[in-house]
C-alpha cells in the first residue's frame, strides 16, 4: 500500500506526458503571449487544466487579455471558450520550416463567452523550444515548463463589440506542467522579448530571442531556478544557468498602471499584492561571452488565480514594457531594442500581503 | 501668499555655503519628509551642535521637540563639534556610496564628549542615509557639490560587462534621470537583488522607500480631488443661490491632508490611489460641508484667507449649501459602486455613517461647553472631544477608507489604523490651535486669536484656566463667556499673553509633540503589516507633518 501511494506521490515519467492528470492539484498549462512590433498591442492567453482526471473530469480554466497602449486592457473571464484541443507547437518534432510536410495544425482561437475580447489566430513557429526546466519543492511538489519564443500570429482580435481587427504579432509559446498549491510556489519571474528589426516574414524568425524564468517557490535552493536562454535566427545558441546569472528589480510600477483582472475579482474585494517592480535587470556570463537583458515596465495586467488551498490569492501580473538587450556572444556584439512582456507572479504566501 | 507659494519660495537660489546648505536641507525635510527630521532629532537628543564648513561658515543645529532647527551660532556653548570638509559635504549624500564609506573621520572631524560625538554621528548617518533617497534633497545636493573644487580622480572604470565579481545590474538606473520617473516618484530607487547565482528574495517581499516627498504629493492629492470634486458638483440653476456657494470653500484650496490621507492608505494597503479618488473628493465635500456650518456655529469671520461663506451669503443660504454639500458626498460614496464594486462600496457608507456621527458628536461636546460657561479641568476631556470632533474626518476616516477603497475591510486592521491616526488628530488639532494664537494669518488663513474670540476649548486655554488662581481667572472666564459680538480684540490679545506667561503654548507644542512621538511609535509597531512602499511612506510623513507644519 505504501509503495502504491509514493508512486502516485511521483511524477508521471517524461518530461511532459500525455498523461491523465493524477492529483487534485496537478495542472497542464498552455501559455500564450504576443506582441506587435511596436508594442503598442499585445495578447495574452492561459488555459489550464486542473485536477484528478481520473476520478473526474479535471477543471479546465480558459482566460484571454488583450491590451491595447491607448485603450487599456479588455479580459475575459477564467471560462473562454476555445477547441478542446488548443493549438500547441509542442506537438511538432520540429518547427515547421523545418519539416518537409508540415503538419496542418488548427488555428489558434480564444473566446470570452460575452464575445470580446475575441481572437482567432494562425500561429507559425519559426524557432526551435527552449530547453525544459524543472523545480521540485515543498516535498511532492514540482513543475516542469517549456518555452518557445518566435511564434509569429496572423489573424483577427476583437478587443470590444464590433468587427474583428487585423493582427499580426510575434510572440511566445509555453508549456507547463506540475503539481502545486499556490502558497508553496512562492513566485515567479517570466519574461521573453523578439527582436525583429525587418518585420515578420513568411516563416522568418526574429534575429534574436530572449527568454529568461526565475522560479522561488522558497528559501530551499533546489527549488530555486533561475535560467536565460537566446535564440538567434530561430536556433537556441546559449543557455545560461542559475549559478552564472543575476537578476535585479527597482522600483515600484506606479499602482495607477496596474488593473486588477478579471473584472470580477476587482468588484468583489480582492486583496491587495505587493507592487509590481518599474524595472528589472538581468546579466548572465559563459565564458567569455555574456548577456546584459534591461526591461522597464509601461502597463500591467494583474490577473487574480483563485487557490485551491489557502485564502490569499495568486496573482499573475502581466507586464508590458520595453527591453534592452547587450549581448557579447562570440565575436558578435550586439545591442538592440524591442518590446517585451515580463510575468511577475506571487501572492499567496505569507510574506506577500499578510492578510491572515 | 497661497499655500503653493509659500511652500516654492524658499529654494529660490542655490546655497551660498555649507550653513545655507545644512539650513535648506532642514527646511526642505520640515516640509517634505518630516519624519526623518524626527528621527534625527530623537539622536541629536539636548546635544547643541556647532558644524564648522571649510568655507567660513558656521551653523547651530539643535533638536526642537520632534524637529530640528538651524540657527545662526551665538553666544551659546555648544556641546559638540564638527567640520565638514568639501570632501564629507560631497560625499555625505552621495547615494553611489556605502553608508560605511560615508563618514571617514579624517573627513568628519567632530569634537567633544564621547556621547555627544556618538548622538551628532547617529543624527548625521539619518539624514545621509535616509534623505538622500529624495529626489529634492539630492537635487540641493549635487547642486552643491558640482560647485565645491572637485579633487583628482581615478578614472571611471569602462563598462563591465557580467561576469564573476562583477557589480549587479543597476535596474536603478533605469529609473533615474528621465522626466517620466522623477514626475512618478519622489524617492530616487535603488537596487535590490532577486537572484544572485545562490539565491535571492522574492520580488514581492521588495521593500519600499521607507520616506517619501510629502509636499508634492499633498498637492497633487488635493488638486486630483477637488477637480473630481468640481466635475461632480451639478452645473445647472439655482448656480447663484446654491451650486456657486457649494463651489465656494473647496475652490479655496487647502493642505490637502484628507486626500493624501485618503489616496495614501490605499496605496499602502495594495490599492491604486486613483481608486480613493472619488472617495477623498467625498470626504472633501464633507469637510467644506462641516466647515460652512461649523462657521456659522462659532461665529468666525474668515476662512481660508477670506469671509466666511455665511458672512458673504447670510446664514440661510449657507445652511443650505451645507446640507447640500452633504447630500452630494454621500452621492459620491455611492457612486463608487461602478468602479470599486457593492462590497467596497458598503465598506465606504458604513465608514463614512460613522465618521459624521462622531463628527456631530465632538461638535455637540464642545459646543455644549462653550453654552454651559464651562472650561473643562481635564485634559483626557479635550482630548475626548477633539478625537470625535476633529480626528476622526481629518486622520482616522480619511485613512480607513483609503484602504476599503484597496479592498481591505478586516476590522482589525482598520482599528490599528485608527489607533495611529487618532494619536495624529489630536497632535494636528493642538498644532492647529497654536497657529491660531501665534501663526501668521497670511499662511494660516484663519483669523489669528479667532479660537479666543469663539471661545473654542482648547488645550492651551484649559491648561490657563487650570493655572490661573482667583481674580485673574475670574476675569478670563467673564471674558470668555461673553458672545462673541461682545468680544474685543484687546482682550483676546490679552488672553494669549496671558497664555504665553502661563507657558500654555509651549504646553500645547509639547503635548503635541508627545502625540506625534506616540503616534510615530505606534506606527512602527502595529502597521508592520504593511510591505514597505511610497504610499506606506508617505503615511509615515504625515504623522510628523503635524508638528512641522506652518500652515
Amino acid at each position: 500500500m505504501e509503495s502504491i501511494v509514493s508512486a502516485q506521490l511521483l511524477p508521471p515519467p517524461g518530461p511532459f506526458p500525455r498523461s491523465p492528470l493524477r492529483h487534485p492539484l496537478e495542472r497542464r498549462w498552455l501559455h500564450y503571449a504576443f506582441l506587435t512590433r511596436d508594442g503598442s498591442r499585445a495578447l495574452v492567453a492561459n488555459i489550464a487544466w486542473l485536477g484528478d482526471e481520473g476520478r473526474s473530469a479535471g477543471r479546465r480554466n480558459a482566460i484571454l487579455l488583450t491590451h491595447q497602449r491607448e485603450v487599456g486592457w479588455s479580459c475575459s473571464q477564467w471560462n473562454a471558450a476555445g477547441p478542446a484541443e488548443p493549438w500547441s507547437s509542442f506537438r511538432l518534432a520540429s518547427p515547421p520550416r523545418l519539416l518537409e510536410s508540415p503538419p496542418e495544425m488548427p488555428d489558434f482561437e480564444l473566446a470570452a463567452t460575452k464575445g470580446w475580447p475575441w481572437a482567432r489566430l494562425r500561429l507559425q513557429p519559426t524557432s526551435t523550444p527552449g530547453i525544459g526546466g524543472c523545480a521540485t519543492f515543498h516535498g511532492d511538489h514540482w513543475q516542469r515548463w517549456q518555452a518557445e519564443p518566435g511564434v509569429l500570429a496572423r489573424g483577427f482580435w476583437r478587443t470590444r463589440p464590433g468587427e474583428p481587427d487585423p493582427f499580426e504579432a510575434v510572440g511566445y509559446h509555453e508549456r507547463v506542467r506540475g503539481r502545486w498549491g499556490w502558497p508553496e510556489m512562492g513566485g515567479w519571474v517570466f519574461g521573453f522579448c523578439n527582436h525583429a528589426p525587418e518585420g515578420l516574414g513568411e516563416g522568418r524568425p526574429p534575429e534574436w530571442s530572449i527568454v529568461f524564468a526565475l522560479l522561488q517557490p522558497g528559501e530551499e535552493m533546489p527549488g530555486q531556478a533561475c535560467v536565460l536562454m537566446l535564440w538567434r535566427r530561430g536556433r537556441l545558441i546559449r543557455f545560461i544557468p542559475r549559478r552564472l546569472l543575476r537578476v535585479t528589480a527597482a522600483g515600484q510600477l506606479e499602482r495607477d498602471r496596474v488593473e486588477t483582472l478579471p473584472a470580477q475579482m476587482a468588484l468583489l474585494g480582492t486583496g491587495p499584492m505587493a507592487a509590481v517592480p518599474a524595472a528589472l535587470c538581468l546579466d548572465g556570463y559563459q565564458g567569455r561571452d555574456w548577456v546584459q537583458l534591461r526591461f522597464r515596465g509601461r502597463a500591467a495586467a494583474r490577473l487574480v488565480v483563485p487557490s485551491e488551498t489557502s485564502l490569499r490569492p495568486y496573482s499573475v501580473h502581466e507586464v508590458i514594457g520595453e527591453a534592452e538587450a547587450e549581448l557579447a556572444i562570440g565575436p558578435h556584439r550586439v545591442s538592440f531594442r524591442s518590446p517585451a512582456i515580463v510575468e511577475f507572479a506571487g501572492g499567496a504566501t505569507a510574506g506577500s500581503w499578510d492578510v491572515s | 501668499m497661497s499655500r503653493e507659494d509659500a511652500g516654492r519660495a524658499r529654494p529660490a537660489s542655490a546655497p551660498r555655503d555649507g550653513a545655507e546648505l545644512i539650513g535648506r536641507t532642514v527646511d526642505l525635510l520640515a516640509q517634505r519628509a518630516p519624519s526623518i527630521l524626527a528621527d534625527a532629532a530623537r539622536e541629536l537628543g539636548l546635544e547643541r551642535l556647532v558644524l564648522r564648513f571649510t568655507d567660513g561658515s558656521r551653523a547651530l543645529l539643535q533638536a526642537d521637540h520632534n524637529a530640528l532647527r538651524v540657527h545662526p551660532c551665538g553666544g551659546e556653548e555648544p556641546t559638540v563639534e564638527c567640520l565638514l570638509s568639501d570632501a564629507s559635504l560631497r560625499r555625505l549624500f552621495d547615494l553611489e556610496r556605502r553608508p560605511a564609506e560615508l563618514l571617514s573621520a579624517a573627513e568628519f572631524d567632530t569634537r567633544g564628549p564621547t556621547e555627544a560625538v556618538l548622538a551628532c554621528w547617529r543624527t548625521f548617518q539619518i539624514l545621509a542615509q535616509r534623505a538622500a533617497g529624495l529626489r529634492v534633497i539630492q537635487a540641493v545636493w549635487t547642486d552643491y557639490s558640482r560647485r565645491i573644487p572637485q579633487p583628482p580622480e581615478a578614472a571611471a572604470p569602462e563598462h563591465a560587462p557580467p561576469g564573476p565579481y562583477r557589480p549587479y545590474p543597476d535596474a536603478a538606473a533605469l529609473l533615474r534621470d528621465t522626466e517620466e520617473s522623477a514626475a512618478r516618484t519622489a524617492s530616487v530607487a535603488a537596487t535590490r537583488v532577486l537572484w544572485d547565482g545562490r539565491g535571492g528574495a522574492g520580488w514581492w517581499t521588495v521593500c519600499g522607500p521607507r520616506d517619501a516627498d510629502l509636499f508634492e504629493v499633498m498637492e497633487t492629492c488635493q488638486r486630483r480631488a477637488l477637480e473630481e470634486v468640481d466635475r461632480l458638483l451639478p452645473r445647472r440653476e439655482p448656480r447663484a443661490a446654491l451650486y456657486d456657494l457649494m463651489r465656494d470653500y473647496p475652490s479655496r484650496g487647502g493642505k490637502g491632508l484628507r486626500a493624501t490621507l485618503c489616496m495614501a492608505s490605499c496605496g499602502a494597503f495594495g490599492g491604486r490611489a486613483e481608486d480613493a479618488v472619488r472617495t477623498a473628493a467625498a470626504v472633501e465635500m464633507f469637510h467644506n460641508a462641516f466647515l460652512i456650518h461649523d462657521d456659522i456655529e462659532d461665529e468666525s469671520r474668515s476662512r481660508r484667507g477670506t469671509s466666511c461663506l455665511h458672512g458673504e451669503h447670510g446664514i440661510p443660504l449657507a445652511i443650505n449649501a451645507g446640507d447640500a454639500l452633504h447630500l452630494q458626498a454621500v452621492e459620491t460614496v455611492l457612486s463608487n459602486i461602478e468602479r470599486l464594486g457593492l462590497a467596497r462600496t458598503l465598506g465606504l457608507i458604513h465608514e463614512v455613517i460613522r465618521m459624521c456621527r462622531e463628527t456631530v458628536e465632538g461638535q455637540a461636546i464642545e459646543l455644549g461647553w462653550i453654552r454651559s460657561r464651562e472650561v473643562p479641568s481635564d485634559d483626557d476631556h479635550y482630548v475626548h472631544m477633539v478625537v470625535k470632533k476633529t480626528g476622526w474626518y481629518t486622520c482616522i476616516s480619511p485613512c480607513r477608507l483609503g484602504a476599503i477603497a484597496a479592498g481591505h475591510t478586516r476590522p482589525r486592521d482598520l482599528d490599528l489604523l485608527g489607533r495611529v491616526f487618532e494619536k495624529v488628530g489630536v497632535a494636528f488639532q493642538i498644532q492647529d490651535d497654536v497657529l491660531n494664537l501665534v501663526g501668521e494669518e497670511s499662511l494660516y488663513g484663519k483669523e489669528i486669536l479667532g479660537d479666543l474670540l469663539e471661545g473654542k476649548r482648547t488645550l492651551m486655554l484649559i491648561h490657563l484656566m487650570r493655572s490661573l488662581r482667583g481674580r485673574e481667572r475670574g476675569r478670563v472666564l467673564r471674558w470668555l463667556a461673553r458672545p462673541r459680538g461682545a468680544k474685543d480684540l484687546d482682550g483676546a490679545r490679552r488672553v494669549a499673553s496671558l497664555l504665553e506667561r502661563e507657558g500654555s503654548i509651549e504646553y500645547g507644542r509639547a503635548v503635541a509633540a508627545r502625540y506625534a512621538a506616540e503616534a510615530e511609535s505606534l506606527f512602527e509597531s502595529e502597521l508592520g503589516f504593511l510591505p514597505e512602499s511610497e504610499s506606506k511612506a508617505l503615511l509615515r510623513q504625515v504623522v510628523h507633518f503635524v508638528n512641522t507644519r506652518e500652515l
